[in-house]
């Protein structure tokens, strides 16, 4: 009898233990994405962080940071609300709402472009732990740009 | 040895239900949580300037320059679009064959109009390569007014053939985009086509016509690109072989800039915002149409000679998001639309008169109509 709870609480120690162990498991899989990203035009750094489950990017640096017009810096003079125009680019979240779907992807969320203003549907696909395809798409996933975004080294200030 | 839950005492089970309780409750916070912070996710004070100085994590990565520059107008995926030319008249010569009889000659067009649709859609879009393939299928149909023939005139057969069918084109297309560092950069264009009088049950694939361009570009600032190279070309009407000049260009301000491949064409661009664009410049627009419906042409190896200058205002702008309306209107200019007779089955390679002075079949002449066209079409990320 006594062989048989221990049993039962064994597999059941055993059962949770590994629920859990996977959880951390795929929590340090999904966070690879957590970092500062270049695309390839150079034209901007992304900041990429986990809020909740969910992933996020902003915009951390900008090549070209001062507007020509205002001689401010850029905010998102593009963006088609002309409420959301006045706020700085350097900050904007343009990526929103990644979820890690397994196998190295990363979905369900949304890429904003401050050059024209608009929003696309997103995937992240992981292709070494240091470059990023980023898929921006219309609709359907052929419709779309994939750009490729590398990982950058923050060099620590002394 | 089997199981039997009635074995447990109630103090073991209710220990099981709950870490079993906790464990799963954990995970499901955590959802919730992060539905409720993904609305509006917080953004704290950040020391910007620690991302200055940084370096790729890969050692070796390269950047490489992007094929478009800021402010230029947005690439279209796919677009589908009518064009009408008002009336014109076309003055055709005689027809070699009919020389004994005469063939009427002028002629009154009161329209001529089309659908055009173009796709483009990327296959590849890495950092250092970038792959494009498209399809087009444009018609131009010519609403020409009926008229008495002259005794001991015939109708002139081209004027009967473009009355009866028309010309259209359909061809496929490709672009490649290699950039070798992060200002310098390779552009290939190439299409073929089939243009004639065909319908869609009749294309005979062995007529199709190559046109190519190769450009080798610099990009030295996000806001400049320029680049020269060599086209092979029919959109004078005849095959050519003709330099190219690319330079593409936003000022500072994002206001004014150019788009252009010269001497195909060229456009002075007015940025009114991101999502309304003007442009004012010119297209060069020109096939080789082969006449293949009617028989007796077809073993003439008979070809029209199309090349026309499209002088126009732009008008661009965003419907919806990823929705562009392009609406334009100007002056259709007529280059060449004579007829030519191949030789051996083989085009005659003229070089503006350079390489053969070569007599066309028939040398025509159309005035010059206003000419308007709308397409509504998909734009890129």
């Amino acid at each position: 009898m006594k062989n048989i709870k221990t049993s039962i609480l064994l597999t059941l120690f055993v059962a949770l233990t590994t629920l859990l162990s996977s959880f951390v498991y795929q929590d340090a899989a999904a966070d690879r994405l957590i970092g500062v990203w270049e695309p390839s035009n150079g034209r901007a750094r992304v900041k990429v962080e986990k809020i909740g489950s969910k992933y996020y990017g902003k915009i951390v640096w900008l090549k070209e940071p001062i507007d020509p017009n205002t001689k401010e810096p850029k905010t998102d003079k593009n963006n088609p609300d002309p409420g959301l125009q006045n706020v700085p680019l350097k900050g904007y979240r343009n990526l929103k709402d990644f979820v890690y779907a397994g196998n190295n992807e990363w979905n369900e969320g949304t890429i904003y472009d401050p050059l024209n203003g608009s929003t696309y549907s997103c995937t992240i696909k992981m292709t070494d732990k240091n470059t990023l395809e980023i898929r921006g798409y219309i609709g359907v996933s052929a419709l779309g740009r994939t750009d490729i975004w590398k990982r950058l080294e923050v060099k620590t200030k002394k | 040895m089997n199981f039997n839950p009635s074995l447990l005492n109630k103090s073991q089970i209710k220990t099981g239900l709950f870490i079993a309780f906790f464990a799963v409750n954990v995970h499901l916070n955590a959802q919730v949580d992060t539905a409720n912070k993904s609305q509006n996710p917080p953004t704290e004070e950040e020391d910007f300037s620690q991302y200055d100085e940084v370096g790729f994590a890969e050692t070796g990565a390269k950047r490489y320059c992007s094929p478009k520059i800021e402010g230029l107008s947005p690439q279209k995926l796919i677009g589908i679009g009518y064009d009408f030319q008002a009336a014109y008249k076309m003055n055709l010569d005689t027809f070699n064959n009919n020389a004994n009889t005469g063939s009427a000659h002028e002629y009154n067009v009161k329209n001529s109009t089309g659908i055009r649709f173009n796709c483009n859609i990327p296959v590849i879009s890495k950092t250092n390569l970038v792959w494009q393939m498209g399809a087009n299928y444009w018609e131009t149909g010519y609403n020409i007014q009926e008229q008495s023939i002259p005794v001991g005139y015939v109708a002139n057969p081209v004027a009967t053939e473009l009355s009866k069918n028309g010309l259209r084109t359909m061809g496929l297309n490709t672009t490649i985009f290699k950039p070798f560092n992060e200002t310098r950069f390779l552009l290939f264009q190439g299409s073929a086509d089939l243009s004639g009088d065909y319908d869609l049950k009749l294309m005979p694939a062995k007529y199709l016509k190559y046109s190519a361009a190769l450009v080798y570009g610099v990009r030295p600032s996000e806001r400049k690109q320029w680049g020269v190279g060599l086209a092979r070309t029919y959109r004078v009407g005849e095959l050519n072989y003709i330099p190219i000049v690319m330079f593409n260009y936003t000022d500072a301000q994002n206001k004014w800039g150019s788009e252009i491949l010269f001497p195909a064409r060229a456009h002075v661009r007015r940025t009114i915002n991101s999502r309304n664009m003007i442009f004012a410049g010119y297209e060069l627009e020109g096939q080789s149409y082969r006449m293949y419906r009617n028989t007796a042409y077809r073993a003439e190896d008979l070809e029209i000679r199309r090349g026309e200058i499209r002088l126009r205002l732009v008008y661009e702008c965003s419907l919806k998001d990823f929705i562009w309306l392009s609406v334009q209107g100007g002056y259709r200019i007529n280059y060449r639309y004579d007829v030519d007779r191949l030789k051996n089955g083989n085009e005659i390679y003229r070089a503006f008169g350079l390489l053969s002075d070569e007599p066309y079949v028939m040398t025509n002449s159309l005035t010059n109509p206003l000419y308007f066209n709308i397409s509504i079409n998909l734009v890129s990320p």
